[in-house]
């Protein structure tokens, strides 16, 4: 039994390799996959990386970049190099937890109404088209006006408002999975409704959601740095786009507070965008070696 | 042992469909009755369209009957009941067409294979339930069962898979198997371990069958008795032997004669004309009346029952 | 001479990391008058070896050869351009799931039409019209087919309308690639009356691809037993099915449950060589039961015994 157990555990692993072999065959899913990293890094270890603490005052104001300012300083001295490192911090989170939450909420809604169908499908679909039809960004700027900026809200709001995609694309997929035959054999082996919800249909057809939730990340962490560039943000935390708001009134003589923190929001966004292509191509099975 | 194990009185599933906003329907199983002998291989024998892969799902309660009734080992089993269907899963199993797309292909097939019996309560011990996977294997000539049961559902052929499928089924220990085309995807040289597996379950577990299939050659191989339908409807019942050599209704005589066959001799052909119908709004009478070349006034006037000819012998025809 | 001659045809694949060997060393002659069953199961390279003569492998696909003629012509080194103008008009190939050959939004006429023109660009409109009502009527198809589209046909109208166009510049020889296998058993014989009836009227010299030997006992003068892509027994059909001379023949037609009583069926236990490292003795010696250890290691030839062709060490001592 232990030996079965060892045997099966290496062919699960193999199945991993697979597709990370594959993932990392695709240029850009590379490139996503090391930009992402990078940020990870540098999220983690930012007290460590950063000379200065993000609120440090110096005398050199409005500086531009040098050898002891990577990035300059802005008007208050603050060394933007540290300024913009532990702003990753919460620009990795809004990007995971506001997608995290649009998948959860995505994947469970859209599985039930392609699964079930019929009413609770023509239910959902209805609200999922409504929500699709309003520009979300203008919906997140009302809510957030409304309700206050606190960052968890801008999270939650975010990823209360871009689940309808996920929806739409599980339900897709459920729709086609529900008329495969090891489903009906699962309905005919006695298996409940529900667990062949969760233990055949949502496994088989994630796949598409998690790629698109690697656009999301990025998605949301672009919403994130709008909303602060508006004003709009959380006002207890420094945000890449908080820095580029901040920013604005010195844009003509200290253009590197405005340009650095932008590269870098486009710098995310691109890598989520690169990992998300990089998980399409590994979708395809005519891109994974020997299946 | 005579006694039945499954009747089927008056069973009628229709499907709506949509044609230019008029609801009509697809009359895929018209009011048949027929019953199934205990320890029975009964085959349903039929072209597209016939209804016998709707019956095998009514029958399997994987779709529901708009009316009629099933007794199944002295239960109603008809009706919408959600609750008694799960606990009839136990005893009745199916076996799809289609092996390839019968695992779900993200799980090895040890797993595939422990799950039903996990959920049907057989042996509570995980090592016991994978001792007699293994076992059952075994007996099968599925080997080396070990390694098989590490393997995903795409590495192996179809003739394993459908193997692998009835195994999976026999654990349950069912009384009873509908087998919707088991054969038809698979090479004519890996039919005998399927068809034969199934013959050994029935004599070893006492288990009947509804065998689907548009073979006549898998059909009388492999059953007892054979019913034929077309457009929803029966149009023979009998022995494998007096189907094959002596068919009563023309459409069963038409289906003998164009199945082709290894034979030295050259077969007559009992010629028809025409394609097979999909009974959406049939006309009167006789289903079979539009090709049949023994059709007279009184075949599109009047459906014809199904009724005795001989011990165990229907047919539903105004001229025999 | 014949019609068709082909001498040690090689088809091969080439995958990301290795080639498959799909067709090796085939040689067959096809005679005119012949109606040729080509018989084999999946895997077996009988359509490629199809598609390599008509051309039209996929792009990781090529083919070698000594020696291919048609007609006494060289075809296998002639040009695309002088083959283009061959091909269709002397030699036409006809597919199954004609569904997916033709375009769901255009007419058949357009598209039958739009045949024509590729070969002969000067026809005018009323006289393809003339001479596709003609064709259509010789597959007995109405005339109003021509302005119908291809999702309001049945199945079987569907293929009666492939091999028209098939038929449409009266070639010599016609390769049908399963083309009746999706089709139900009434449809099937009926296109396969049909197909005889072609046969004699317009002379026509036929390769029919298929997997079902029955199909070949009907309609079928000669057989040609493919197995993993080798030709391994050839000759007269009533000769080569009711005394076979290579094991894996004779293993073929005794899988056909037509010749087996109740449980008596055996099959051919086994899978399929790799294709990317066939073996150096006999293709068939894993599965075989008359093998010697000579199988194992050397390569038998394919022989001429009288008018059959055998690949077998052992032809001839199987007893008949």
């Amino acid at each position: 039994m232990v030996v079965e157990n060892q045997i099966s555990l290496s062919r699960r692993e193999n199945k991993l390799l697979k597709y990370a072999r594959s993932y990392f065959s695709s240029g850009k899913g590379i490139i996503g996959f090391s930009l992402l990293l990078l940020f990870i890094f540098m999220a983690f270890f930012a007290p460590v990386i950063t000379p200065y603490t993000p609120d440090e005052m110096t005398d050199d104001v409005l500086k531009p970049p040098s050898a002891e300012h990577l990035f300059g300083t802005d008007h208050l001295g603050r060394d933007i190099y540290s300024r913009v490192v532990f702003g990753t911090r919460i620009s990795l989170s809004v990007g995971f937890v506001a997608a995290g939450l649009s998948a959860i909420i995505g994947v469970l809604i859209g599985s039930f109404s392609g699964f079930y169908g019929q009413i609770t499908d023509d239910v959902v679909s209805k609200i999922v088209d409504t929500f699709l039809m309003i520009p979300s960004f203008f919906l997140i700027l009302i809510i957030v006006s409304i309700f206050g900026s606190n960052i968890l809200y801008i999270m939650f709001v975010i990823g209360l408002t871009t689940w309808p995609g996920n929806a739409r694309l599980m339900r897709a997929q459920a729709l086609s999975i529900r008329e495969r035959t090891f489903i009906m054999v699962a309905r005919s082996t006695g298996e409940s409704r529900i667990r062949i919800l969760f233990g055949h249909v949502i496994p088989n057809g994630i796949f598409p959601v998690i790629a698109n939730s690697a656009l999301q990340m990025g998605g949301a962490i672009l919403t994130e740095a709008s909303l602060s560039f508006l004003g709009l943000g959380d006002p207890n935390l420094t945000s890449w786009g908080k820095l580029i708001f901040q920013g604005r009134p010195y844009m003509t003589f200290a253009p590197w507070m405005v340009i650095i923190p932008g590269i870098f929001v486009v710098l995310a966004v691109l890598a989520f965008s690169f990992i998300g292509d990089g998980l399409q191509f590994t979708f395809n099975p005519k891109n994974r070696k020997g299946e | 042992m005579d006694k039945e194990i499954l009747q089927v009185k008056d069973l009628v599933k229709y499907f709506p469909v949509r044609k230019f906003g008029k609801k009509q329907y697809v009359k895929a199983v018209d009011g048949l009755n027929f019953s199934i002998r205990d320890g029975e291989i009964f085959g349903v024998l039929g072209e597209s369209g016939c209804g016998k892969t709707t019956l095998g799902r009514v029958i399997n309660r994987l779709e529901h009957e708009q009316s009629g009734t099933i007794e199944f080992m002295g239960e109603t089993i008809s009706g919408k009941d959600y609750k008694r269907d799960r606990n009839f899963r136990r005893k009745m199993q199916m076996i799809f067409q289609n092996p390839y797309d019968s695992f779900d292909p993200r799980v090895i097939i040890y797993k595939s294979m422990d799950l039903p019996m996990k959920i049907n309560g057989i042996e509570r011990d995980g090592k016991k339930r994978l001792e007699r996977i293994i076992e059952t294997m075994n007996h099968a000539k599925l080997t080396p069962a070990e390694s098989l049961l590490t393997r995903y559902p795409h590495e192996l052929s179809g003739g394993q898979l459908q193997r692998i499928s009835i195994i999976r089924s026999m654990l349950l220990n069912p009384k009873f198997i509908v087998a919707d085309e088991c054969v038809s995807m698979l090479d004519v040289s890996v039919r005998a371990g399927v068809l034969n597996l199934l013959l050994t379950i029935q004599e070893e577990l006492k288990s009947s069958m509804l065998f689907i299939t548009h073979d006549i050659s898998v059909a009388t191989y492999i059953s007892q008795r054979i019913m034929v339908l077309y457009a929803g409807k029966i149009m023979e019942i009998g022995s494998s032997e007096d189907i094959l050599k002596n068919p009563l209704h023309p459409y069963s005589k038409a289906l003998v004669s164009y199945s082709p066959t290894i034979s030295k001799e050259e077969k007559m052909r009992y010629t028809i004309t025409g394609e097979v119908v999909t009974p959406i709004n049939p006309p009167p009478g006789c289903r079979f009346a539009s090709r049949c070349p023994m059709a007279r006034r009184e075949c599109t006037e009047r459906e014809p029952e199904l009724r005795y000819v001989g011990k165990d012998r229907l047919v539903a025809c105004h001229f025999v | 001479m014949p019609l068709l001659r082909m001498e040690n045809v090689n088809i091969n694949y080439r995958l990301k990391n290795r080639l498959v060997r799909a067709v090796r060393d085939f040689t067959l002659d096809i005679n005119e008058g012949d109606i040729l069953g080509v018989i084999g199961e999946s895997g077996s390279g009988k359509s490629t070896l199809a598609h390599g003569l008509m051309r039209i492998l996929p792009g990781n696909g090529y083919m070698e050869a000594s020696t291919i003629t048609f007609n006494g012509r060289d075809i296998l080194n002639m040009s695309d351009n002088e083959f283009r103008q061959l091909r269709w008009v002397e030699m036409s190939i006809v597919f199954q799931k004609a569904m997916s050959a033709l375009s769901p939004v255009h007419k058949i006429f357009d598209q039958m039409y739009d045949a024509i023109l590729a070969h002969e660009p000067e026809t005018r409109k009323e006289d393809a019209i003339k001479k596709l009502e003609g064709l259509l009527s010789v597959v007995n198809l109405p005339r109003k087919t021509l302005n119908m589209y291809p999702h309001e046909l049945s199945g079987g109208m569907m293929q009666r309308v492939m091999i028209s166009l098939g038929l449409i510049f009266n070639p010599k020889l016609v390769i049908l690639d399963e083309v009746t296998t999706a089709l139900d058993v009434i449809t099937q014989g009926q296109l396969l009356d049909e197909i005889k009836r072609l046969v004699k009227e317009f002379g026509l010299t036929v390769m029919m691809i298929t997997h079902d030997i029955g199909v070949v006992n009907e309609v079928c003068t000669k057989i040609a037993i493919v197995y993993a892509g080798e030709l391994l027994e050839y000759g007269d059909v009533k000769d080569v099915i009711f005394r076979p001379l290579n094991p894996y023949t004779r293993a073929l037609v005794e899988s056909h449950p037509d010749l087996n009583p109740h449980g008596g069926l055996r099959g051919i236990p086994g899978t399929l060589p790799d294709l990317s490292n066939p073996p150096e003795g006999c293709i068939f010696y894993d599965r075989c039961t008359y093998r010697l250890d000579r199988c194992r290691e050397e390569k038998p030839e394919l022989r001429d015994l009288n008018d059959r062709k055998v690949k077998c060490f052992r032809a001839g001592e199987l007893n008949g």
